[in-house]
């Protein structure tokens, strides 16, 4: 069966791997930076990403504009994150660690049903934005311009979210606030608030994930435990708490995924689970993870 | 304060169950079915027997699975097909259901028991997705999808028959008796003492000389065990194995209940279970969308009152001891 397969539907199928994971990639990074910060392992990531869906398509159905959607998205995502970390996680910090676990995972039962009382069962659909609809065509290669713009979108994302840790001092203080928080906290800096500023980074990365995947599966109230488990699969894979880790990550799911279903259909959705399996067995801490934080 | 006080208090710091309580519990469970309906009263003891083990692992041990579904789900589909397609007996048929996932619980424990707590809540949580998926399409021909697994024959105990109600349910009944007791045994045992110090402080077990790995895998396998006998209790109970006993959200109930009974109490399970269903019930009479409202409390209680509803009559109780012998030691 294989052999009908010609190079230019494996290239194809590598596209549409890329555009996927580049979706797995904003949601294991925001996982990471989390819990690098805070220690906290989001379980409602997936149920930010899905209301970020939503938001998306309440300002695209008002507004018709696919750009005011995803800003729209970020911040009004990001902000409800906020407040959930201010009032509901700032409680638990210093206790039991897994307390924050148990809590966002009580918030991932929650928000789901109250979108299914606001919107219905149903999925939302949302057009593709006019200016990205139609296919380039390189070669014997007919690339969707959506996908493209999710790959190139990601990839400016990422730099800018680079640049942002590594050149401005926000990210300077939140980079050394991850490695030893207690030492910036010394060191004159109001840490509550930088733990604040780097849960809605992570929650607005994760809103992005959600806004951009919607115009290629309409937004619906149960998307985001998939979304929740991707990105915890891709952290485990890349190592948890590592930025390259959630990039290599999910770029090898998204295209592991994407040749499985064209092998074999019916094992997509078990195959990143049995990666996972493979990686913990060959390199326990994952393939970018610190010893000793595993 | 004298030395004498001091004991006594450290003696108390793990209450035993009153026999007070231990019968009241006793003819509450035998009385059950004439109050509540059969089924709700069937679906409280499997599920406390699931909450047993579960609590075994996160209470006493302090390991956080959000896997739980495979073994509960393995143990279903594992009764479910050996009575379906072999046409063993009552007792095969469990002891399958039991084995299944223990060697399941086996292979997870080898790859994932060494890992940080909230690793390996991820990575269970991982594998139960796996199993999840792979009983929804790849095993379809063997599992039926997302249909369930139906046309499952049922058995006798002896004579009796175990397919009405009233039957199972004191079949069902004297089996969380024996299951209670063996919990009861084992954390008297040096090894149930043995989680309980890892749970307190396991560099300091570790420093000790124990192998804290080994005995979290053998508790995460016991765990199992009991998970994989309430599954194959359920597929007794409900005489078919629907897919969502695989699904993530049965993993997230039994966690949802033994955190809201009170996780490391002896009863909590129970009390979780009870309280947990008969909310759920409630809330499903008046609208479909009780998730919504068992979450938020879910997460209530995290807030206010992380030792569950045991958890904190336990600490309350034992505050007013404290208070009562200091009294005593600061008269007498």
């Amino acid at each position: 069966m294989l052999s009908d397969v010609s190079w230019s539907v494996i290239l194809m199928q590598l596209f549409f791997g890329l555009a996927l994971g580049s979706i797995f990639v904003l949601l294991a990074s925001g996982l990471s930076i989390i819990y690098g910060l805070l220690d906290v392992v989001n379980f409602a990531h997936g149920a930010f990403a899905m209301l970020g869906a939503y938001v998306v398509f309440l300002a695209v159905s008002l507004s018709g504009s696919f750009a005011i959607g995803i800003v729209s998205a970020i911040v009004i995502v990001a902000i409800i994150g906020m407040m959930v970390e201010f009032f509901l996680l700032k409680p638990l910090y210093g206790k039991d660690p897994l307390l924050p676990l148990l809590l966002t995972f009580g918030l991932s039962v929650a928000i789901p049903d109250l979108i299914k009382i606001a919107f219905g069962l149903i999925g939302e659909p949302v057009p593709y934005p006019e200016a990205l609809s139609g296919a380039t065509t390189i070669g014997p290669l007919i690339l969707s311009n959506y996908r493209l713009f999710i790959i190139f979108f990601t990839l400016a994302i990422l730099v800018s979210l680079w640049l942002f840790l590594k050149k401005s001092d926000l990210g300077m203080i939140i980079r050394a606030a991850t490695r030893d928080s207690l030492m910036v906290q010394v060191l004159g800096t109001n840490t509550s608030r930088i733990w604040t500023t780097g849960f809605a980074i992570g929650i607005g990365l994760a809103a992005l994930a959600g806004a951009i995947s919607v115009p290629m599966m309409s937004a619906t109230p149960d998307m985001g435990v998939e979304m929740t488990m991707v990105a915890f699969v891709v952290t485990v894979v890349g190592g948890l708490g590592s930025l390259g880790g959630a990039i290599v990550g999910g770029l090898l799911i998204g295209i592991i995924v994407a040749f499985t279903s064209l092998i074999a259909g019916e094992y997509s959705s078990v195959a990143m689970y049995f990666c996972m399996a493979v990686v913990l067995l060959i390199r326990p801490r994952g393939l970018f993870g610190e010893i000793g934080r595993e | 304060m004298d030395s004498i006080t001091k004991q006594e208090m450290l003696k108390d710091v793990e209450p035993r169950p009153r026999s007070t309580i231990v019968w009241a519990t006793a003819v509450a469970l035998i009385l059950l079915p004439l109050v509540i309906s059969t089924p709700l009263a069937t679906e409280i003891l499997v599920w406390s027997i699931f909450g047993l083990g579960f609590n075994l692992l996160l209470g006493y041990t302090g390991v956080l699975s959000f896997g739980h579904a495979a073994y509960f789900g393995l143990g279903a589909y594992t009764a479910g097909l050996t009575l379906r397609y072999w046409h063993v007996g009552l007792w095969t048929s469990l002891a399958m259901g039991i084995a299944a996932p223990m060697i399941l619980a086996c292979f997870i424990g080898l790859v994932a028991i060494r890992r940080r707590g909230v690793y390996f809540a991820m990575i269970s949580l991982a594998f139960g997705q796996m199993l999840y998926f792979l009983a929804l399409s790849p095993l379809k021909d063997i599992t039926r999808g997302e249909d369930g697994l139906t046309h499952i024959p049922s058995v006798n105990l002896f004579f009796i028959a175990l397919e009405k109600p009233r039957n199972l349910y004191y079949f069902i009944l004297a089996i969380t008796v024996l299951m209670l007791y063996m919990t009861w045994r084992i954390l008297q045992s040096p090894f149930g003492r043995l989680l309980q110090a890892f749970r307190e402080n396991e560099e300091r077990a570790k420093a000790c000389g124990y192998n804290t790995t080994l005995v979290k895998f053998f508790s995460l396998v016991l765990s199992a065990c009991y998970g994989g006998l309430a599954g194959s209790l359920n597929t007794l109970y409900l005489g078919y194995v629907p897919l969502t006993t695989l699904f993530w959200l049965t993993s997230g109930t039994i966690v949802m209940m033994t955190v809201l009974g009170g996780k490391g109490t002896f009863l909590g399970p129970l009390v979780g279970v009870a309280v947990f269903l008969f909310l759920q019930n409630t809330i499903s009479l008046f609208t479909p969308r009780w998730e919504l409202f068992v979450g938020a409390i879910f997460v209530m209680i995290i807030l206010l009152f992380p030792g569950g509803i045991m958890g904190t009559i336990q600490e309350k109780y034992l505050n007013r001891k404290m208070i009562r012998l200091q009294r005593k030691a600061a008269t007498g």
